[in-house]
């Protein structure tokens, strides 16, 4: 079974291809102009490099979020227009779980937190698990300033990660007993997402491209006051 | 104490606004209040070509979001057929606001909780002879309240002389 992975949450864009022999290929760019213009070409070369048709991918991955508004929404359309295509299922993976994945090994707590714009970050702790990590807060939106004071509270050897740590770095990288991850561990990456999709596609951890939607924390439910506009009789 | 500019032809209203935005910096943020046809669509027009916008500006009421290239980027948005909150969010607004380009938004009134409280709010209504506008430029915090002195220069042409 191959799945195709795609993370489009942060300013990095991503692709993979990948299933029971671990990531066939993936491709990733921060440098891109626009994640609509980078993701398609994108992913026709990553198929190209590893020989891969569509024809043969039997699941879609996608990062829900939290991230960036467009990025995900041009991730998670484009994930949904091949898997209705296709008739294939969907697998959707939280971008700060998949931010947590590669530093399984280490031992200490890790705390994620991706960049949300307006001096805002998005955030949640792990902790190793067999094969993984494990989630212990849930994904929350808070400011750095919030989240550091936090942090200076806990006992814990703790492992930042993330392009929320890495913009408000001076407000952690001064906390006794917390080390920011370096760049290499800022975005969601594709490869991950294949890894931990492909874990859910054996349990049968699917939903119908209808029934996955991007985890957005804040939405507030409030109508628009069109007092302006209805008053009056066009 | 807004700046207060009258203009007599659309024309004028895209010359004051391209006057206007010498001024303009990145992370700028410009609520354009005033009813159809007053002119919002007009004025996002000239502050466009004062920001050496080369391609034509024409109005995101369908389309919500319209970005064009100039010394900075310009997000021209309308939110006039928006019903909740949410769906100007889903705009990127945040995104746009951190990008460094300057965000117009035409009836940005009706949605000022989610903007930043710095901005300046540029009101039209329809003066006395039909193609006459009434603009009230508005500084709404600190960012455009430091440069009033250099708006009521820069619109010298429109506020009567003063």
């Amino acid at each position: 079974m191959l799945i195709l992975g795609i993370t489009t949450s942060t300013a990095q864009v991503g692709c993979a291809i990948g299933g029971h022999e671990g990531v066939l290929g993936s491709v990733h760019s921060t440098r891109g102009r626009r994640h609509a213009e980078t993701l398609t070409p994108a992913i026709e070369f990553l198929c190209r490099q590893t020989r891969v048709e569509l024809a043969e991918i039997s699941a879609i991955a996608v990062d829900l979020g939290p991230g960036m508004f467009t990025g995900l929404r041009v991730g998670i359309a484009a994930g949904k227009a091949l898997a209705y295509a296709r008739r294939l299922p969907m697998i959707g993976v939280t971008s700060l779980d998949l931010v947590a994945f590669p530093l399984r090994h280490s031992p200490r707590r890790i705390v994620c937190a991706l960049d949300a714009g307006r001096g805002e970050i998005y955030h949640a702790a792990y902790r190793q698990s067999p094969g993984g990590v494990q989630r212990i807060t849930a994904p929350a939106v808070a400011s750095p300033e919030d989240l550091a004071s936090d942090l200076s509270a806990t006992a814990e050897e703790v492992l930042l990660a993330g392009d929320g740590m890495l913009r408000y770095q001076s407000m952690f990288s001064s906390l006794r007993r917390v080390e920011v991850a370096d760049a290499g561990e800022a975005y969601p990456l594709a490869g991950s997402l294949v890894q931990l999709a492909h874990a859910q596609a054996l349990r049968e951890e699917w939903v119908s491209p209808a029934e996955l939607t991007p985890l957005y924390l804040r939405k507030p439910d409030a109508e628009i006051n069109w007092s302006t506009r209805d008053g009056r009789s066009d | 104490m807004p700046v207060v500019a009258t203009t007599a032809s659309v024309d004028q209203t895209r010359d004051l606004a391209a006057a206007l935005a010498v001024l303009a910096r990145p992370g700028d943020v410009i609520v354009l209040a005033g009813d159809l046809g007053a002119g919002k669509t007009a004025f996002v027009q000239g502050f466009g070509r004062g920001l050496g916008v080369v391609e034509r500006i024409t109005s995101p009421t369908f389309t919500l979001v319209h970005v064009y290239e100039g010394r900075l980027p310009v997000h021209h948005l309308d939110v006039y057929r928006l019903e909740q909150m949410s769906e100007a969010l889903d705009l990127g607004l945040a995104e746009m606001l951190d990008e460094g380009g300057v965000v117009l938004v035409e009836w940005g009134d009706a949605i000022t909780r989610l903007l930043p409280h710095d901005h300046l709010e540029v009101r039209l209504t329809f003066g006395v002879g039909d193609d006459d506008r009434l603009l009230e430029l508005e500084p709404v915090g600190p960012a455009w309240a430091r440069r009033s002195a250099a708006m009521r220069v820069a619109l010298g042409s429109w506020t009567g002389g003063a």
